[in-house]
């Protein structure tokens, strides 16, 4: 086995690949690790080139495009630990073209494939599940504690979507923001975070909200395990019409 | 229309008062529980770019905005626009001799609501459907014009459902299909005897002819945007339609040929089933301990087979055995019956013999197909692939291995099925609404 360790960002992680492939070992004979600087710590540290890392992107999006978008979702999901995997689906990527998706019986591609796609399911998710609120002063804010990094896709949904209104999205647990004006889409970060106040209608909506979400429901039909498997407990602490369980 | 600051007003709630909001609370209790029997709920099969002014777009694969304490989704505003009615359907809660408190909306009332609800994203769009107190004409027009508004006045570009009134007028069901994205007509009951014991007052014909009408409509609406661009939309999501089941005695076979019918020769995108939820006690309806939920999931199930796997209604049931198994699910019902068509050779098998395998979706199939042509698929790999080995091992092998030593006797067979592997038995009422896509 060869031993390779980069610095942890995403850049170091596409521009060790990219050396790793040009030096011609085997990636299926080959590891790659963050440094942690453990005194036991084994392999050769591949310094951060960005050039590097921008040409393999360039050269992966013409031999195979859908690799190149599985790979952006998995960067979403901000997974550690898959770094080998991610080498080894690169490389099979160069040889199969975008067919390499279809190779899930290896363990690699699996790995990579199934990550991507967690983060593809909780974009989704959010797409439905996100809650806007009105603010006092007629602009809109959603908060959000996705466990991917799906503001980015996101906020461009919703920037087809609502068009017509001022919306902020915020991340609380990564602490950034998307901010719509009604033209253009930005994006950043917020330190500081407190909530505004609502605009004098917002409650009111919000408990129509609520009354619709109690009645739609079937009574003979109540089903709260197939409620939570559809919708896990750990989005509800924004969503209106789960306020107080 | 056009010209529209970023922040919108709210004529709603501008002139709102507590008690507007009040009223407005038990409107909306009143007419969106009228409204929860109906089962269908997607927001898929339409494709809308919104417009630069407007609000709201479509999402070709739908999305759902929540789930409800029974467990389905909701993705639109399913209400009514009023529970007044005339008929006196034996199994419907709006019927005309039920005690019930009635309420209507106002089309401006329909409307903002909408509006607010698709502003904070707790919604797709609408589903609007009503009882019919004056004439259906008269319902529909109001109904259509609901839609109407939304769409020319306020640049609505989200999902709307529109129900269609049996016996309506076909310039008014033209409208309907110019201005939603899916509009259906519910067949109600699955055979016209029924129709005519426990829903004297509709008549098979006012359900046929608009659902006939949208067809054509929807083909001809194709055949001009072949040639035009611009030319209109018919309802781009297609028609569906309901019944109840078990409220009345068809066998799950008559429903199964209803429905490949109604896919064949009506050109339907869904057909939903709805298990009878007894709400009204009345001499015709047959006493139940609880809606029949368990058969509604394998009527389910075995409509996918129709639709998606290449199963005709006779090959999943027969006159001596017309109703479906309520241990198994209909595919594993008929690989029991077929011993002679397993084991599946996974590495050389089509996908329609795929297929047919337990455990063996459309997806999973797809992808041994295109995972196959890289190294011969192993246990193991059936795994990775998400192939529900727990039903499929029975029934296939991989590279002309067995999975360990089964015993393929069918008795023992259909005990492993059931129980598992002699560890903790199986809950046969795993009750999932498969219908919500």
């Amino acid at each position: 086995m060869n031993h390779y360790l980069y610095d942890g960002t995403p850049e170091g992680l596409v521009s060790a690949i990219a050396s790793i492939l040009d030096s011609g070992d085997d990636p299926e004979q080959t590891v790659l690790a963050v440094q942690q600087n453990t005194l036991f710590e084994e392999g050769m540290l591949l310094r951060t080139d960005s050039a590097l890392a921008e040409a393999l992107f360039e050269r992966l999006r013409l031999r195979a495009p859908d690799a190149v978008q599985t790979l952006w979702y998995f960067t979403m999901a901000e997974t550690t630990e898959l770094e080998t995997s991610l080498l080894r689906y690169i490389a099979l990527a160069f040889e199969h073209g975008d067919r390499v998706n279809g190779y899930l019986t290896h363990a690699s591609v699996k790995a990579v494939v199934a990550t991507a796609r967690k983060a593809g399911r909780e974009l989704h998710r959010m797409k439905g599940l996100l809650r806007f609120e009105q603010l006092r002063d007629g602009t809109w804010l959603a908060r959000m504690e996705p466990d991917c990094n799906v503001i980015q896709p996101l906020a461009r949904h919703f920037s087809r979507r609502l068009r017509a209104q001022e919306w902020f999205i915020y991340d609380a647990g990564r602490h950034s923001a998307a901010h719509w004006d009604g033209h253009a889409l930005s994006f950043g970060t917020l330190e500081q975070f407190s909530r505004p106040e609502l605009s004098a209608e917002e409650e009111a909506v919000q408990q129509l909200w609520q009354t619709f979400f109690k009645t739609i429901a079937i009574p003979e039909r109540k089903n709260p395990r197939l409620q939570k498997s559809n919708m896990p407990a750990k989005y509800w602490k924004y969503l209106t019409e789960k306020q107080g369980e | 229309m056009g010209g529209r600051g970023a922040l919108h007003s709210l004529p709603l709630f501008r002139l709102s008062s507590y008690i507007r909001c009040m009223e407005l609370q038990e409107k909306i209790t009143i007419l969106s529980g009228a409204a929860r029997y109906d089962a269908s709920c997607a927001s898929s099969g339409s494709n809308r770019e919104g417009s630069a002014g407007g609000t709201g777009n479509t999402s070709q694969g739908g999305i759902c905005h929540s789930w409800a304490d029974d467990g389905r989704c909701i993705s639109l505003l399913k209400i009514l626009l009023s529970n007044d009615c005339r008929y006196d359907c034996a199994y419907c809660v709006n019927r005309s001799s039920n005690p019930v408190p009635r309420a209507s909306f106002t089309a401006r009332e329909v409307v903002d609501l909408t509006m607010e609800f698709y502003r904070r994203n707790y919604i797709e769009g609408l589903f609007l459907s009503s009882a019919v107190n004056v004439s259906p004409d008269h319902t529909m027009e109001a109904m259509v014009r609901v839609a109407e508004i939304l769409r020319n006045e306020e640049c609505f570009g989200g999902y709307i459902h529109l129900k269609i009134i049996p016996g309506s007028s076909p310039e008014l069901v033209r409208r309907a299909g110019l201005v939603a994205d899916r509009i259906s007509v519910n067949i109600e009951l699955p055979s016209s005897e029924s129709l005519h014991r426990l829903a004297p007052q509709k008549k098979k014909e006012a359900i046929l002819a608009p659902m006939k009408l949208i067809g054509a409509e929807a083909g001809v609406s194709l055949v001009e945007r072949r040639k035009s661009r611009n030319a209109p939309r018919f309802a781009p999501a297609g028609q569906s339609t309901q019944m109840i089941i078990g409220a009345s005695p068809e066998t799950d076979l008559q429903i199964l040929r209803l429905s490949q019918g109604l896919y064949r020769k009506m050109n339907l995108k869904r057909v939903y089933y709805s298990a009878f939820v007894p709400v009204n006690s009345d001499n015709r309806l047959p006493v139940l301990a609880a809606p029949p939920l368990l058969r509604e999931h394998r009527l389910y199930q075995a409509d996918w087979l129709l639709r998606f796997y290449g199963f005709s209604p006779e090959e999943i049931l027969s006159d001596d055995a017309p109703n479906l198994d309520e241990s198994f699910d209909p595919k594993t019902a008929w690989a029991l019956r077929h011993p002679e068509f397993f084991p599946v050779e996974v590495n050389r098998a089509s996908y329609a013999t795929l297929l047919r395998v337990p455990g063996i979706g459309v997806v999973s199939a797809k992808r041994i197909i295109a995972a196959r042509r890289f190294a011969p698929v192993t246990h193991e790999g059936m795994k990775k692939i998400g192939v529900v080995m727990k039903r499929a091992k029975y029934f296939i092998t991989c590279s002309g291995r067995p999975f360990d030593k089964l015993d393929q006797q069918p008795a023992r067979l259909r005990q492993s099925l059931l129980i598992g592997d002699g560890s903790e038995p199986k809950v046969p009422r795993q009750l999932v609404l498969p219908g919500m896509g």
